[in-house]
């Protein structure tokens, strides 16, 4: 099936069979490999893109969902210049990540949630569960709290 | 003057500005041109007779590019045995199954294709017939060799004794004996990455082999060894590993049969393990039964310790065989116990195989020691952190032949349970303990464990070379799976050249480039490899020296070094850059330190739901001992992640199967892993008693928390409902927990 979605910001056109995932299609079709697979079955959070603004689990949707949709990837997270998103940056100085494998699950998933309230990292229980949604198997999280905390006041404070 | 390589430092890692990007390079995100995907057809039972394979189906599905059984091939390779190779002799583990399959899950057939989907639609075409036989699924039922794995030898594949045994008078002078059994479950290790391989063919009969691995040399003897390959012509590179955990050292049978369809097709071949595989027949770990003896005397002194342990190894015992002697090694624990005496075997059981998982036989020795030492406290109405105060190896006792075997190299552990117990106002939660007994309120409990670990194995390889460009190449044969070594090790070489650490950089995991190493296990990099970075870095200033005092005819005693990486002489100043701009400037260091023994204590505070069965970790303080600490915030992060684990194997995490060994723990909904939510209140502190073996005085760090946690969180739970602790048997679910409280 023809598609045609926005891919941080490019548009593409996609020759997609019916049971190809979103997931699969971003990272085979459209080489963007940052969006990575750790349960394909939409609990690990691993693959988490954003789509029409929303986070959803790439590994859950068909690609064909998503005809017509604006899909953001890690890939577009930072600015078109290059300049590294908040999130990004507070990411490496809290260390929350060290393997890495699930950091941009984590890094859209909360990217999406500032943007839709960027008062979310000064409601404790809201962020907990935002959080919640992904897994982490090498940090315990905390870091990973500590740095959407560190990237939303940074917001906050118009620096980067 | 600040040390510009920032040793001991809390600096932000180098490795993140690609992962953060989404530009990580894991085996899953290489594009290699032609490449093709496999899927494995596995055994739907546990244990059974193959009698036939059909991939007639699988062959003629579109985009299908070959599909093989062991039947199809001439030769099937054998997987080789890692570490302990005396329980695999006559125990062959063909890649593929032959005539019998041991674990359901086990790889009968590898499908190849144009891609994963087509791939799994080959698979999925397969029809394999099985005459099933009984499983048998935990250890005491596969050791009494009713239903043989492997028909004509036992069951039992390792049965080792650790220690003398124990005179029978002692226990029955002893003024307090308590005698009991635990079961440590398997679990699954559950990096968010599974495993991974790509290999690809390339011209000239040469090999390149992408894998998600601890130990790339290691794989590359392995692989070719199995299939009959000069170790020349093969290259093992570990690109971007997503965690590993102990499940990726191994040469797993997946990986022979990958490459091996990668060498028949002249295609690059690869598997990448999806979470139902890596559940359902992956890697597993711990999986031991144990009973455990242990008597005191009047004053609560322990006189002697007895264990037994059998650890259910899977269906072949070729990964981990030697887990059960880790763990009768360790039994000792943190305790001058005069006689300590340990049988421990390896037992083959249906289930997939046992290997290393994060502690490796020490959160398993952890655990029989520590709930262990809390029974004995209940019976004899003993505070159980004075009970081991009582038993600590004294601060001035070390080194320390433990009754096991082994060395204890340095520790203070009355030190750190004290400060554990400060940081956590132990007093305090005692008093609100009585109080809500006294008003009937919702149990809370306080537990301990005190761990000795032991960290580092084997020798490991080391060079540094200054370049004319005043940078530095630091080559180990360690392979980061997480744990920031291009930061770290640049720390510790940066610091002895007296470089900035950003000219320091780091070349391992490939095995092309990368004369020879051991890899990244056992807590070893920084003991082992980071000393052998240290060391090269020593001898390239002593090179240095040499090359300055010759060129300018001065004698070496008066060449001194400075900071910055220059060395001075009678008013010359050369920095290494320019001493390297002619000939190379290089050292490598082999260097083979005994193994560590790094200790802490950690102390829980749970509270237990008593109608839901429900437990709540209110704070968790961590107290470890690492020696010397290259960069806190590396070793902290490590530190909470596996503290996070050890919340897991406390409360939520066990690999479970039906009676016929079939697994029924398949996807993340029933294999609980902690989330954010369940993480508690943690403090991490730290004393410091740094590795007299070496010049860094590092030790092992990162497993710690799976060894602390469960024992603590346990004793606390059994604290709270006033119950024996070996009456819990973990994980502690609701329903364990509401029975208990009944």
């Amino acid at each position: 099936m023809n598609i045609s979605l926005t891919i941080n910001g490019e548009e593409r056109q996609l020759d997609v069979e019916p049971r190809r995932t979103l997931a699969d299609a971003l990272r085979d079709d459209c080489g963007l490999t940052g969006t990575h697979l750790g349960c394909e079955h939409g609990v690990c959070g691993a693959c988490t893109v954003q789509v029409d603004g929303t986070a959803v689990r790439s590994c859950l949707m068909f690609a064909v969902q998503c005809d017509g949709s604006t899909v953001r990837t890690v890939e577009g997270l930072a600015a078109p210049d290059g300049t590294p998103h908040p999130l990004q940056t507070a990411f490496a100085s809290e260390h929350a990540l060290q393997c890495g494998f699930c950091t941009p699950g984590f890094l859209m998933l909360a990217a999406a949630a500032l943007e839709e309230n960027p008062a979310l990292a000064d409601d404790p229980d809201g962020l907990r569960e935002l959080l919640t949604s992904n897994l982490c198997r090498c940090t315990g999280y905390e870091a990973i709290r500590l740095a959407v905390r560190l990237a939303a006041a940074m917001r906050n404070t118009g620096g980067t | 003057m600040a040390d510009p390589g920032d040793m001991g430092q809390a600096v932000a890692r180098v490795e993140d500005g690609p992962l953060v990007r989404g530009h990580g390079q894991f085996v899953a995100d290489l594009r290699v041109p032609g490449c093709l995907e496999a899927a494995f057809v596995r055994s739907g039972v546990a244990h059974g007779l193959l009698r036939s394979v059909d991939l007639t189906a699988s062959r003629r599905t579109p985009g299908v590019r070959g599909a093989w059984s062991a039947s199809h091939l001439d030769d099937v390779p054998l997987v080789p045995a890692m570490l302990y190779p005396e329980g695999a002799l006559d125990r062959p583990w063909p890649a593929l199954a032959t005539d019998r399959v041991r674990y359901a899950g086990e790889p009968v057939a590898i499908v190849v294709a144009e891609n994963r989907y087509v791939a799994e639609d080959g698979r999925d075409r397969a029809r394999i017939s099985t005459e099933p036989l009984p499983a048998v699924l935990d250890s005491a039922q596969a050791g009494r060799d009713e239903v043989p794995l492997f028909p004509g030898l036992s069951n039992v594949a390792v049965d080792v004794t650790v220690g003398e045994p124990v005179d029978p008078r002692v226990w029955e002078r002893a003024a307090a004996v308590v005698d009991t059994t635990y079961r440590y479950p398997a679990l699954c290790h559950t990096s968010v990455e599974a495993r991974a391989i790509l290999s690809r063919p390339e011209p000239g009969g040469v090999l390149t082999v992408w894998c998600s691995h601890q130990a790339p040399h290691r794989l590359r003897n392995d692989l070719a060894a199995a299939l009959g390959l000069p170790t020349d012509v093969v290259r093992v590179i570990v690109p971007d590993v997503g965690g590993a955990f102990g499940g990726k050292s191994e040469t797993w049978p997946e990986y022979l049969a990958v490459t091996a369809a990668a060498l028949r097709l002249a295609r690059p071949v690869r598997w990448v393990e999806d979470r139902a595989e890596a559940l359902s027949a992956g890697p597993r770990g711990r999986a031991q039964t144990q009973r455990v003896r242990l008597a005191a005397d009047a004053d609560g002194r322990f006189l002697a310790m007895e264990l037994h342990t059998d650890a259910a190894v899977g269906g072949y015992p070729h990964m981990g065989a030697f887990l059960p002697e880790v763990t009768a090694r360790m039994a000792t624990g943190a305790y001058a116990t005069p006689e300590v005496h340990v049988r421990a075997r390896a037992v083959l059981t249906n289930t997939p195989p046992l290997c290393p998982y994060r502690g490796a036989g020490r959160p398993e020795a952890a655990y029989a020691v520590e709930c262990t030492v809390d029974l004995l406290a209940r019976r004899i109405g003993m505070d159980p952190a004075e009970l081991r105060r009582r038993n600590f190896v004294r601060p001035d006792a070390f080194p320390y032949d433990t009754p096991t075997g082994f060395r204890y190299d340095s520790g203070d552990y009355p030190a750190a349970l004290d400060l554990a117990l400060k940081t956590l106002d132990y007093p305090r939660w005692r008093a609100e303990q009585a109080h809500r007994r006294a008003a009937d309120g919702t149990p809370l409990g306080i537990g301990v464990c005190a761990y000795v670990e032991r960290s580092g194995a084997g020798g490991e390889f080391g060079a540094v070379e200054a370049h004319a460009d005043g940078t530095f190449t630091a080559t180990s044969g360690c392979c980061a799976t997480g744990q920031a070594h291009a930061t770290t090790f640049a720390q510790v070489v940066a610091s002895a050249l007296g470089v900035d650490r950003h000219l320091v950089h780091l070349v391992e995991a490939d095995t092309s480039v990368v004369p020879r190493g051991v890899g990244s296990f056992a807590s070893r990099s920084m003991q082992n490899g980071g000393e052998a970075l240290l060391e090269a870095a020593h001898r390239l200033l002593a090179e240095a020296r040499r090359r300055l005092a010759a060129q300018a005819d001065v004698p070496e005693a008066e060449i001194v070094v400075q900071s910055g990486g220059t060395l001075h002489a009678r008013g010359r100043t050369r920095t290494l850059g320019e001493l390297a701009a002619h000939h190379p400037l290089r050292a490598e260091a082999q260097v083979e330190p005994p193994q560590a023994f790094p200790f802490g204590a950690y102390a829980a505070v749970v509270e237990v739901d008593r109608e839901l069965g429900i437990v709540r970790v209110l704070r968790l303080v961590a107290v470890d001992d690492y020696g010397t600490v290259v960069n806190p915030l590396v070793v902290h992060g490590q530190t909470y992640g596996s503290i996070a684990q050890g919340l897991g194997q406390a409360l939520y995490e066990e690999a479970v199967h039906d009676a016929d060994g079939r697994p029924r723990t398949v996807s993340l909904l029933e294999y609980l892993l902690p989330t954010l939510s369940e993480i508690p209140d943690i403090t991490l502190e730290e004393t410091c008693t740094p590795n007299p073996a070496t010049r860094l005085g590092a030790k092992g760090a990162g497993e710690a928390g799976c060894i602390g946690v469960p024992p603590a969180v346990v004793n606390a739970v059994a604290d709270a409902l006033q119950i024996d602790p070996s009456t819990l048997t973990v994980p502690l679910t609701p329903e364990t927990c509401w029975r208990a409280a009944r």
